[in-house]
């Protein structure tokens, strides 16, 4: 069995006759544990994620779930895949429970006794119609409907973009829970980087339509370092504004933390410093741990 | 909770306010039409002596007349009950994958479902259900008030109201909804998907029953309409006529009146040798007059075959709408 369960490849997607979403991805996520893919608005986060699912054809290149090409064999990559849109959309003439029933009538193997522990533990009332429930319980019924496929690989469109803070915290603590429960693998797309920072493993890092960075979260705050005063050092990724508006240089260390002037740099910081800097060397090296 | 059970009771709750439509048409449309059948029965029965209400007979002149203005409203719900089947299969058809679409739910529907073929067809299979349950009580409703208006109607040999109380309401039922469903898959939005699917509605039938038409004639026969020994007029579907020359060509009045050398000095034709009147001279005569008729024996088999074509472009349809929920975007 493959380590890599998802995989692009020179993958480029193309809307209209100029609007390029995707340019040339290359990723490879391997099983196990939680991917936050990163990036701002119109990065390809979610073009990216569509094409996973089958939603989206390459204009170039692929995509693989699990070895499958999801265009040739929209089928057999679902089968391993549960996935929560964007703003997750639930049926407003259905109840919560109405959805469990409708997911085991559409998907061979629900498990529906799981998927009604996980809305029970958070409280979640089974006969609660879903239009009377609040943002944050919609996407926790349509994170516990995913979950509930049991599937190896879940894809997490920007989920939490239109939860409260305290909604959010709750949607991650069920999803990493439930990740390394399973042992499964999930890639959760945001633009929120503090959200995600202490749910995820590894980071990608999406600019418009490439990837910039891609690295284990350990490794990528270990790797890098944060010069102030605008000062100029070897390994310069970009220069970012600081949040009083001093210059900050984002670095990326050659070796072991200590020595070189430099300070630990946020998961923020590295993330705004690839998109500062608009190019990745992680990119094109390719592969994540 | 058995599968089936489940499968209706949710698509139920998904589809509740075109069902409830459906089902609201259907009762008032239904319950005018049986109403008005038991008023004509009830006013027929009271009048024994009188066993023809579209006849002229001595002394039921006021029975006759009470008769037809009640069977003149009668006959409009037969124009109802024919376009209950387009009306029915566009608001069933239309929303199952436009609201989808338009709610953001597809790509929950088509992710958990691994297969968005299965996942159409057991949506349309249960539209479909209810369409056929539904306009199947239109059938037998629209057949009783048929009955009631024509008391003497062979409703399985004569072309009277075809296809507003016949089976071809229910199988023109089913390609109304497959048209919807395409027309709603491809449009992805309720409202406009269904005045387009309408609009596409009117442009296939009215193709379709143009060429129906001319299948149809191969089933024609020429008879003399003056002839009232030849009962195989009765219940027949009249499609043209014109005047069968000594030559034994057919041609149409279009044909004879725009021809001059069909008309003597006066402009005038003659079709019809009298002799007992003499009303024209042999030397001017043209021809016979002749009807193309369908005869009445031969309405199961023109029912059949609309039914068919109807049903054929539904599955149609449906073919076209998998492939469009296949190919597209969820949102």
């Amino acid at each position: 069995m493959s380590d890599i369960v998802l995989e692009a490849n020179g993958l480029a997607k193309r809307y209209g006759r100029r609007t390029w979403a995707l340019q040339g991805i290359d990723l490879a996520i391997p099983r196990g544990g939680i991917t936050a893919l990163v990036g701002p608005n119109a990065a390809g986060k979610s073009t990216l994620i569509k094409t996973w699912v089958g939603f989206e054809r390459p204009t170039r290149g692929g995509v693989t779930v699990a070895g499958v090409d999801p265009w040739r064999d929209r089928s057999g990559a679902l089968a391993h895949l549960g996935y929560v849109a964007q703003s997750p959309a639930l049926y407003d003439a259905l109840s919560v429970d109405d959805h469990l029933e409708l997911a085991l009538m559409l998907r061979p193997g629900f498990d529906r006794d799981y998927a009604q522990a996980r809305l029970e533990q958070l409280g979640i009332p089974l006969a609660q119609s879903a239009r009377s429930l609040s943002g944050g319980q919609q996407a926790q019924v349509a994170l516990a409907l995913a979950l509930g496929t049991r599937a190896e690989i879940l894809l997490l469109d920007e989920p939490l973009a239109s939860l409260d803070p305290l909604a959010r915290r709750e949607f991650l603590h069920v999803l990493t829970d439930a990740v390394r429960a399973d042992g499964a693998t999930a890639l959760l797309s945001s633009h929120i980087v503090t959200d995600v920072e202490q749910a995820c493993d590894r980071l990608v890092v999406l600019g418009v339509g490439r990837v910039l960075l891609l690295a284990p979260v350990a490794e990528a705050l270990a790797s890098h370092g944060i010069g102030t005063d605008g000062v100029a050092v070897d390994g310069a990724v970009a220069s970012f504004a600081g949040p009083a508006g001093e210059r900050l240089t984002l670095v990326r260390r050659a070796g072991p933390t200590g020595g070189d002037g430099l300070r630990p740099a946020s998961l923020e910081e590295v993330v705004l410093g690839y998109l500062s800097s608009g190019r990745g060397p992680s990119a094109a090296e390719g592969r994540a741990a | 909770m058995t599968g089936v059970a489940r499968w209706a009771r949710l698509s139920l709750h998904l589809g509740r306010w075109e069902v409830l439509a459906s089902v609201a048409g259907v009762a008032l449309l239904t319950g005018l039409m049986l109403w008005f059948a038991w008023q004509l029965r009830m006013l027929a029965a009271g009048e024994p002596g009188c066993p023809d209400p579209h006849a002229y007979v001595p002394g039921c002149e006021a029975f006759a007349q009470r008769f037809q203005g009640l069977s003149g409203w009668a006959q409009g719900l037969l124009y109802l009950s024919w376009g209950a089947p387009f009306g029915m299969g566009l608001v069933l058809g239309v929303p199952i994958v436009a609201r989808e679409i338009e709610g953001r739910t597809a790509g929950m529907a088509w992710t958990l479902s691994r297969s968005r073929a299965g996942w159409l067809r057991g949506r349309l299979v249960f539209a479909a259900l209810v369409a056929v349950a539904l306009l199947a009580v239109v059938v037998l409703a629209s057949g009783i008030l048929a009955g009631a208006i024509v008391p003497n109607l062979k409703l399985d040999r004569d072309f009277t109201w075809i296809g507003r109380r016949d089976w071809l309401i229910v199988a023109r039922g089913l390609a109304a909804l497959g048209i919807g469903v395409l027309v709603g898959a491809v449009v992805g939005r309720q409202l406009p998907g269904l005045l387009a699917a309408a609009f596409v509605s009117v442009l296939v039938f009215a193709g379709v029953s143009l060429a129906m038409d001319r299948w149809n004639e191969t089933l024609a026969v020429v008879i003399d309409p003056y002839d009232t020994t030849d009962l195989v007029v009765e219940g027949s579907l009249g499609i043209g006529g014109g005047i069968e020359l000594p030559s034994g060509e057919l041609v149409s009045y279009a044909a004879i009146t725009s021809d001059e050398q069909y008309q003597d000095e006066t402009g005038a034709i003659y079709t019809r040798w009298d002799d007992e009147t003499g009303r024209a001279d042999p030397a001017s005569f043209v021809g016979w007059d002749r009807v193309r008729i369908i005869p009445g024996r031969q309405y199961p088999l023109v029912v059949a075959r609309a039914s068919a074509v109807a049903l054929g472009l539904g599955a149609l349809a449906f073919g076209g709408a998998t492939l469009a929920v296949r190919g597209r975007r969820p949102a």
